[in-house]
């Protein structure tokens, strides 16, 4: 049999690697934890409301443990006597996770640089994409959501340890 | 509002019920103040209560001035409800000093005497457990005294790059002791047959970072022990280092369900320590953007408290109305939620072109929400076996707490904080002010729905009032900053402008409570100025953080599935809680 790869595409087949379809899966149907903090989490509801539907990008199913989930968004300023436990709930998700900074607290304080706030939650778990704003709208949360899954579709977990 | 020459003879009577405890009376923007010693206090505020129908302890808050002999300051605020009348009590303690507690005077003391003995070290003798409340168990210090410094972490320039220190992780401490506390006040009780759980902070149905540990036999609780601090934000020494205006912004981040009632409450109180009016048009605008912002939180409080008890669909048309009361925020601020719009002086900017048209067309499509809510909810059997009866709140208890808002009236007692010590220019309004009957989550849900239409009543009333231009903020130099204008033109404009953005202003020294009806209850702010450019002490009366108090008693000897419906009728938002 001499098929040409053009010829294959024809027949409805496409070739891609494991690696490819395996990340594909996963990016497409991230679930969050149910993780509000404070004002973000206002916004993170609202993007799960009819206007923003997040489940236009697969990530609707929110979990209420850590143990289902495999992103947290950090929706607000986390202080020092929630950080162990945002430590301790990162440290019960399953492989392979991912952590979003949703805002200026969780991402480096942002006004509150003070006693009682760990200025930015990369100091407690380690942070994939930071999302801006005081809080960002449910549009800047779907949009890092979205960065997200470029980082997710282009991770190779099979090649490389997943770190 | 009570007048200044009643209140004098309120000082006088009160001397003459409590013979000895009242050490000097003063008087402040219409506020009594009465000194007493630490031996006369319990003496005092027990007169208070039985003897002249001082019912309601609003707030008690502690202040800190390291240069006196006795350092500590503690104010009670106390009000009577038939009445309608206030008073502070303010006392001074030295460091080692102990206070007489007030829990068996007013139930409420409880959590605000931790507060002070968390963030001031102050001890009150007689306590049922004095322990910290916002500040993690592994704390050392207590940070809202003036030689805690504000911490944090400096911004790295050139400069600066290779000295900065980073924050000390403290946080480390709490490591592998997430569980510190579950034993903490259940020790005690050592049947067999008995479990304790726990419940958050990270919970979908508890409003945000609290926590709640119960104890259970089967499905009934015995004992429930709320711990909170989560979200403990420093907000009060964070903003006694900003200036007065600027600390305007960080009141959006208490209670984040509605931001601008907080900058409202704030704005109000340094207006009263300033003695400034401001125009009858930005005190219109105020009204119409604070009961905008009441009808955004009790959307999500109904939503969120309708998903706990398994009712999603109302969560999605509730979100459905708010997002047209957030794009009028956005359209009138450029942002969704904390729009710092209201600040000192009156409003940040005037009204853009088609405000009027945008909120007549919300005001236009609301009411037939809130009935399709009703539909959804009102006659639904299993809402109605959810809540009917469920954690009954009676006006005794209601009191005793000092609960305020839909919590207080939802147990059938009138109090409003919009027309009994009216501000702004709600007397100008006409509304009702809907009462529960039996005080359960049914009613809290009734008064809230109620609350609903008339806050559209009032948004409808307010916007006729207010024409499309005109003053927005007072015309006081000193205050608000000069127009552009005004400011190519004249020099004496660009003096103030300078001084403005430089300084700041500098209200005159004195101490003032002032306090408004949020969405949630009595929202009072307690300032403190020096004379200088900054809030010596700013502290926040949160009805959140008062009426969370009253948990602990809805749900000992209910079931675990009402601790839920209980938490939802509260409808505490932990950033105002925590602050």
């Amino acid at each position: 049999m001499n098929v040409t790869l053009d010829q294959l595409v024809g027949h409805g087949i496409i070739l891609t690697s494991v690696e490819d379809v395996l990340q594909w899966g996963r990016k497409s149907a991230i679930w969050p934890m149910i993780f509000g903090l404070a004002c973000c989490a206002i916004e993170m509801m609202g993007m799960v409301a009819p206007r923003f539907d997040v489940a236009r990008f697969g990530a609707e199913v929110f979990r209420g443990t850590p143990r289902q989930s495999d992103l947290i968004i950090i929706a607000g300023r986390l202080s020092v006597k929630m950080a162990p436990v945002l430590r301790r709930l990162y440290e019960q998700m399953p492989e392979p996770k991912w952590v979003l900074a949703m805002g200026a607290c969780a991402s480096c304080g942002g006004v509150f640089n003070n006693y009682a706030i760990v200025q930015g939650a990369d100091k407690v778990v380690p942070v994939d994409i930071y999302v801006p704003g005081c809080p960002p709208s449910p549009d800047a949360v779907i949009f890092g959501l979205m960065e997200l899954q470029k980082k997710i579709q282009a991770q190779r977990p099979l090649s490389q340890p997943v770190a | 509002m009570t007048t200044a020459a009643t209140d004098i003879s309120l000082a006088e009577l009160i001397k003459a019920r409590c013979p000895g405890a009242v050490t000097g009376a003063g008087e402040f923007r219409g506020e009594t103040t009465l000194t007493t010693t630490p031996e006369n206090l319990h003496r005092l505020l027990s007169t208070l209560k039985t003897d002249l129908g001082f019912n309601y302890l609003a707030d008690i808050a502690g202040a800190d001035y390291p240069g006196r002999s006795k350092r500590f300051e503690v104010n009670y605020q106390v009000s009577s409800i038939p009445a309608n009348r206030s008073v502070r009590v303010k006392v001074s303690v030295g460091e080692d000093e102990p206070l007489p507690t007030a829990t068996d005077v007013w139930k409420t003391a409880n959590w605000h005497e931790r507060e002070i003995f968390d963030l001031f070290g102050v001890r009150f003798s007689g306590h049922p457990d004095l322990r910290r409340i916002l500040c993690p168990d592994f704390w050392t210090g207590h940070p809202l005294r003036k030689d805690f410094p504000l911490d944090g972490e400096e911004v790295a320039f050139t400069h600066n790059q290779d000295s900065i220190k980073p924050q000390e992780a403290i946080w480390k401490k709490g490591l592998g002791k997430a569980e510190y506390a579950l034993e903490q006040g259940t020790a005690d009780v050592g049947e067999e047959t008995t479990m304790v759980i726990n419940m958050g902070p990270q919970h979908p149905s508890t409003h945000g970072v609290l926590r709640l540990v119960l104890q259970l036999d089967g499905e009934t609780v015995l004992r429930t022990i709320p711990h909170i601090g989560y979200l403990h934000t420093g907000i009060e020494k964070t903003a006694e280092n900003l200036t007065w205006q600027q600390a305007v912004v960080v009141t959006d981040r208490m209670d984040y369900l509605s931001p601008p009632t907080n900058n409202l409450a704030y704005a109000l109180a340094v207006e009263k320590l300033m003695g400034i009016e401001i125009p009858e048009r930005a005190q219109d605008i105020r009204v119409l953007i604070a009961e905008l912002t009441r009808l955004a939180s009790h959307l999500i409080a109904l939503g969120t408290h309708a998903m706990e008890l398994g009712a999603m669909s109302v969560f999605f048309y509730c979100w459905r109305d708010r997002e047209l009361i957030l794009d009028i925020m956005d359209f009138l601020s450029g942002v969704r939620m904390m729009t710092s719009f209201i600040n000192i002086g009156g409003v940040r900017a005037d009204l853009p072109d088609g405000f009027h048209k945008k909120v007549q067309d919300f005001l236009d499509v609301f009411p037939a929400s809130v009935d399709e809510y009703d539909g959804l909810l009102t006659n639904n059997r299993i809402w109605e076996k959810r809540t009917l009866g469920v954690s009954v709140i009676t006006p005794e208890e209601a009191l005793d707490y000092a609960l305020s808002g839909p919590n207080i009236r939802g147990s059938g007692i009138k109090w409003d904080l919009r027309k009994d010590r009216p501000y702004l220019t709600y007397p100008k309004y006409s509304f009702d002010v809907p009462v529960g009957k039996t005080g359960d989550v049914y009613d809290r849900y009734l008064v809230r729905l109620e609350e609903m239409r008339q806050s559209r009543e009032i948004c409808v009333q307010a916007l006729k009032q207010i024409s499309p231009r005109g003053e927005f903020r007072t015309a006081d130099r000193k205050i608000s900053p000069p127009p552009k204008e005004e400011l190519e033109r004249n020099m004496e404009a660009l003096i103030h402008h300078f001084l403005l953005y430089t300084r700041g202003f500098q209200p005159p020294e004195g101490e003032v409570y002032s306090a408004i009806e949020s969405a949630r209850g009595e929202l009072g702010i307690y300032l403190v100025s020096d004379g200088s450019n900054k809030p010596y002490r700013m502290h926040v009366r949160a009805p959140s953080f008062v009426s969370l108090q009253i948990l602990p008693a809805l749900c000992e000897g209910g079931l675990v599935a009402d601790v839920i419906a209980a938490i939802g009728s509260l409808d505490p938002v932990m950033g105002e809680v925590d602050r």
